[in-house]
């Protein structure tokens, strides 16, 4: 049960600042804001950004898009920043997704490459019968940045398909948060097909677009790129963040209800050293557990068909009355609440 | 702050050395009062007073342009902080009872600079006008600098929603249709990638401008969102905003910009939408708006 690679936090100074961290700094100059102010409290300074050796970490970074956000004062901001970021200027990472053959091969590659590309929010693929979901976990507990940060993740991987495979996808759009007041900003660049009040930020799309092959495929080149992409992560030393290799060890032990002594176990440290930890990151065992037990109770209903015995047995509650209070603190709603509200 | 000494450096000489030269004379023929012999009210007011005046007399030199109008104002400000200051001067100097030029010196250039400040309001008033005129199918109604997008700069989606209320109370009052129109660009993403994003914001501006230009002087012209503008038409039915979107989009399609590095025309296509207000909010209105203009793209991208 152990958990064998080693992880990052969100003080590890692993992002190189002149990749995503500059796409960010280049947005916020041409819009005349002033670097000073920008870098406040960001420990970076402008004259290093530009190096190759300059890395920063989450929580360097959360803060940029703190002082960015702050200063920009716009409601564009997180969108332009997410037009920006993929296939986006991260060398072999970014160009292995551009040369990816389809949709599908470039989401794993985002998946697997997460820590290159998307280190802030970890990305998940799930891919069924009928629909490919792609789904976000925050990873590094970013706070308050967290909206900004879906939000151009989101319009990242809606405008890569785009630009990629040359046409729109019917991209079906789910947030946990109240519409916005911004709404525009969705529709010109999530689309329409928007749904608020959602237990999950994710999008959706029918499988067929998958696998639609993309013209700009050079195999030979993609695969080197592929290679070379691998071989940084290796250098980095680290896949993914603590809170992300907990969600999936949770997800994957899910079944046998385990406590905050169970993983501690298995993150092979105490679990007082496991709580602050998780208490550095803003979040706790207890959310953790509980975020992913409900994405795996609505996985099992929504995909699966279960009932709330089924459900029950499979999460190790004692009877279906025990999980349906469970369920209603989680998502503020019953079960069967909240399904009628998901088909409806 | 380097713009505005260099601009008006003649002034804020001339008037620092008249600052000066007061405070000479009253060193001069006067003398100082003991610090117990002090009003502290008096200090305070016209101490307030005068650093008052200095300071609109900076805000009116910083934010507006040079010219006629600025200097009326200046001119104008100035004679007050002087009035102003020689009156402060007062609380610290005494002057013997003989000397009657420190009350020419302290009342005269107050109604001559009112005089001024007035007659520079007035011209002020019609250079605003002339000004308005330029803003005229940006703004209608009311002014909000803060809703201004700053990159085209329109007005933003916040501004349209408060315009819409105003416009839709507006039109059931006076039994009068209101339409909307979209025009979004298409493959503007495109352009971004081809061209880079500077270009792509230069693209948003030639487009407001050509827009402006095509429309008539009731309408108004918001940037909704990213590529993705909102006419207004006041007094508009369903066929003429039919017609009015089908000539904006004609016009995107004849616009020959070019890029500013290597001078190569952008290639611009735009889709339009029009929808006539019902009984119904800005929200609800927009949403449909938006349906409309969906379902304006749908075949587009069929056929890509």
């Amino acid at each position: 049960m152990t958990v064998p690679c080693p992880w990052y936090e969100c003080d590890s100074r692993f992002i190189a600042a002149h990749q995503q961290p500059a796409t960010l700094i280049e947005l916020c100059l041409s819009r005349g804001i002033d670097s000073h102010r920008l870098l406040r409290g960001t420990g970076l300074f402008v004259e290093d950004v530009p190096k190759a050796d300059t890395l920063i970490s989450p929580a360097q970074f959360l803060t940029l898009i703190e002082n960015a956000e702050r200063l920009l004062g716009a409601d564009d901001s997180s969108f332009l920043f997410g037009q920006r970021l993929l296939p986006g200027h991260n060398g072999a990472a970014s160009q292995a997704l551009a040369l990816a053959n389809n949709l599908q091969q470039a989401l794993e590659l985002l998946g697997e490459l997460r820590a290159l590309l998307s280190p802030l929010l970890s990305p998940r693929l799930l891919l069924e019968d009928q629909h490919a979901y792609l789904y976000w976990l925050d990873s590094c507990g970013a706070g308050s940045q967290q909206r900004f940060l879906l939000e151009a993740n989101m319009t990242a991987v809606v405008a890569m398909s785009r630009r990629l495979g040359g046409e729109h996808l019917p991209w079906q759009c789910h947030f946990r948060q109240a519409p916005p007041r911004y709404i525009e900003q969705y529709w010109v660049n999530l689309g329409e097909d928007l749904h608020f009040n959602r237990p999950y930020n994710l999008l959706r799309l029918p499988r067929e677009y998958l696998t639609q092959p993309w013209p700009q495929t050079i195999q030979s080149t993609a695969q080197v790129a592929c290679q070379q992409a691998r071989q940084q992560l290796q250098q980095l030393g680290t896949q993914a963040s603590l809170l992300d290799t907990l969600q999936r060890w949770l997800l994957r032990h899910v079944r046998q209800a385990p406590n905050l002594e169970h993983a501690a176990a298995a993150f092979a440290m105490s679990p007082a050293t496991l709580k602050r930890k998780l208490h550095k990151h803003g979040t706790s065992y207890q959310e953790q557990h509980d975020q992913i037990r409900m994405l795996v109770a609505l996985y099992l209903y929504q995909l699966k068909g279960y009932s709330n015995d089924e459900v029950a047995a499979h999460l190790r509650f004692s009877d279906a009355t025990n999980l349906r209070r469970s369920f209603k603190r989680w998502t503020g709603l019953a079960p069967s609440a909240l399904l009628a509200l998901l088909r409806g | 702050m380097k713009s505005l000494l260099h601009h008006h450096r003649l002034k804020l000489t001339a008037l620092f050395l008249a600052a000066n030269l007061g405070l000479l004379l009253h060193l001069a023929a006067g003398s100082l009062k003991a610090v117990a012999d002090w009003v502290w009210l008096d200090i305070v007011g016209e101490g307030g007073s005068t650093v008052l005046a200095l300071v609109w007399l900076g805000l009116i030199l910083k934010s507006r342009p040079a010219g006629r109008v600025t200097n009326l104002l200046a001119i104008g400000l100035s004679c007050v902080f002087f009035s102003w200051w020689i009156d402060l001067l007062d609380e610290f100097i005494r002057l013997p009872d003989s000397i009657t030029w420190d009350h020419w010196l302290e009342s005269a250039p107050m109604p001559v600079g009112l005089l001024f400040l007035t007659y520079g309001m007035y011209h002020w008033h019609h250079e605003q006008l002339a000004i308005s005129q330029q803003m005229e199918k940006r703004e209608r109604l009311f002014r909000e600098h803060r809703l201004f997008d700053k990159l085209t700069p329109l007005g933003g989606a916040d501004y349209l929603r408060k315009q819409l209320e105003l416009s839709l109370q507006q039109s059931a009052r006076e039994q009068q249709p209101l339409s909307l129109v979209v025009v979004d660009i298409n493959g503007f993403d495109r352009i971004n990638q081809r061209f880079g994003h500077d270009e792509g914001d230069r693209v948003l501006q030639a487009m407001t401008q050509l827009l402006l230009l095509n429309l008539r002087q009731q309408d108004l012209l918001c940037r909704l969102a990213g590529d993705r503008f909102v006419v207004l038409l006041p007094n508009t039915g369903e066929t003429l905003a039919a017609q009015l979107a089908g000539e904006l989009r004609e016009a995107v399609g004849h616009l020959a910009h070019k890029s500013r590095q290597h001078g190569e025309r952008v290639q611009l296509s735009a889709t339009v939408a029009s929808v006539m207000a019902l009984q119904e909010n800005p929200e609800n209105l927009l949403q449909r708006l938006n349906l409309a203009l969906a379902k304006a793209k749908r075949p587009l991208a069929l056929s890509a």
